[in-house]
């Protein structure tokens, strides 16, 4: 008997006292993947890389909006959308505390706008996103030359724009090579 | 809707009477059996939940909490309806598991129904693919009302057009791309675009000089061989791009 006290007494506690305290995950753990807003260009990258299809994106037309939806409920915490963010807008953190009573409270919704087209008026693209492009044109220095130009180039939907550079012949050519 | 209602009078009862003695039972509708084995770790002597009288038990006549992990598939409802039916009444159920909170992964194979919730009310949802066995704690305690929901559903909307600014300012986005994509090829996403924005640091100040400069200290200092290696392969794209020799 005292023999036995000694021993445990040498080896100690080894239950983690996790309620009452904090537990420590380990580094690179892969918990509950947190979604930054403000860094979200609706690109869909996480949605395309998404495995289980927890992370959808889905586009409304008539009210110009697309959607971006994560079902924590569904996620198998792989890290893809991590990794395959261009913004960092989407990442891993240490939470694993997601247990929720209610289906809905595993839902996360986000709505950004989207930009109508100037020559036939319809949704086509993220406003961020083309803002995003913009200014990656002008971190590249290509925007000092023609500022106007590309600004109107890129807020043509595709559908205008082929129409444009199919209509217009030689004049299209030479918007075509500076593609 | 007599029953349902009477039924929930008895569910927070039996919330009263149990307090911190809970028998559990599993059910595998499916699964892979990652969440078996993370149940397994979580009932082991270093998470030990029969400090608060969560016991898991093999048959579902004694239980008060019913654990469905997996999917639910086609060949498993009726056992899984059968281990629902054989326990007495006011019982928790409890999704577990990515699967068994919506199908997971397996959640558009022809045979997949969903998650536990296609079939019987559930009371609590653990997501994670597999959950640890803190989570698995966390999820049972919250079943229970020992513990408060942390997580909350969230809906962000767009007034007006916001500006997102590209990640590494300053910096040619052709250069970041070359440094990104060779720092991931050497060490993987995670700690390659941790190393890629530790360099485009020091780019930033533009003057190729310094910044070679300060790559050498830096690659002197470092103790891990390996980064070392990294950060040099990187610099050899950068001193390529702005015309010096790497040396």
């Amino acid at each position: 008997m005292l023999k036995l006290l000694k021993k445990t007494l040498q080896v100690g506690q080894a239950t983690v006292e996790y309620p009452f305290k904090p537990v420590e995950v380990a580094p690179g753990f892969r918990g509950k993947p947190v979604y930054n807003f403000s860094r979200c260009i609706a690109c869909g990258a996480c949605a395309t890389a998404c495995p289980p299809n927890a992370i959808t994106m889905d586009c409304d037309l008539e009210r110009g909006i697309k959607s971006w939806n994560i079902n924590y409920g569904r996620c198998i915490f792989c890290g893809r959308c991590e990794e395959v963010c261009p913004t960092g807008a989407i990442a891993l953190s240490a939470e694993f505390e997601l247990a929720a009573a209610r289906k809905e409270d595993l839902y996360c919704r986000a709505e950004v706008q989207l930009c109508k087209c100037i020559s036939c008026g319809e949704y086509f693209g993220p406003s961020r996103e083309l803002e995003y492009v913009l200014a990656i044109l002008k971190q590249a220095r290509l925007l000092e030359s023609g500022h106007e130009g590309w600004e109107q180039l890129l807020k043509v939907c595709p559908k205008c724009r082929r129409r444009k550079i199919a209509g217009s012949g030689a004049k299209a050519l030479g918007a075509r090579a500076r593609f | 809707m007599d029953q349902e209602v009477k039924l929930a009078e008895l569910k927070a009862k039996l919330k009263n009477v149990i307090k911190r003695s809970v028998y559990v039972y599993r059910v595998d509708c499916g699964g892979c059996n990652g969440c078996e084995i993370e149940i397994f770790a979580a009932i082991s002597p270093v998470y030990d939940p029969e400090r608060f009288g969560i016991k898991v038990v093999a048959s579902p006549r004694h239980a008060d909490v019913l654990l469905f992990t997996g999917p639910m598939t086609r060949a498993m409802r009726l056992p899984a309806i059968r281990a629902y039916k054989a326990a007495p009444d006011p019982k928790i159920v409890v999704a577990y598991g990515a699967c068994g909170c919506s199908g997971g992964i397996f959640h558009d194979c022809y045979c997949v129904w969903g998650g536990a919730d296609s079939l019987f009310p559930v009371d609590v949802y653990i997501p994670g693919c597999p959950p640890t066995p803190a989570a698995t704690l966390y999820g049972l305690a919250m079943a229970l009302d020992l513990l408060q929901q942390k997580i909350k559903g969230e809906q962000l909307v767009e007034t007006e057009v916001t500006r997102v600014t590209p990640k590494y300012e300053g910096v040619c986005p052709d250069l970041a791309k070359d440094i990104e994509r060779e720092a991931r090829r050497l060490s993987g996403y995670l700690h390659g675009r941790r190393i890629a924005a530790q360099y485009l640091e020091f780019v930033r100040e533009k003057d190729p000089l310094a910044v070679d400069r300060k790559i050498k200290e830096l690659v002197k200092q470092e103790k891990d061989p390996r980064l070392a290696e990294i950060f040099l392969s990187l610099h050899k794209i950068y001193m390529e791009r702005v015309g010096h020799n790497a040396g």
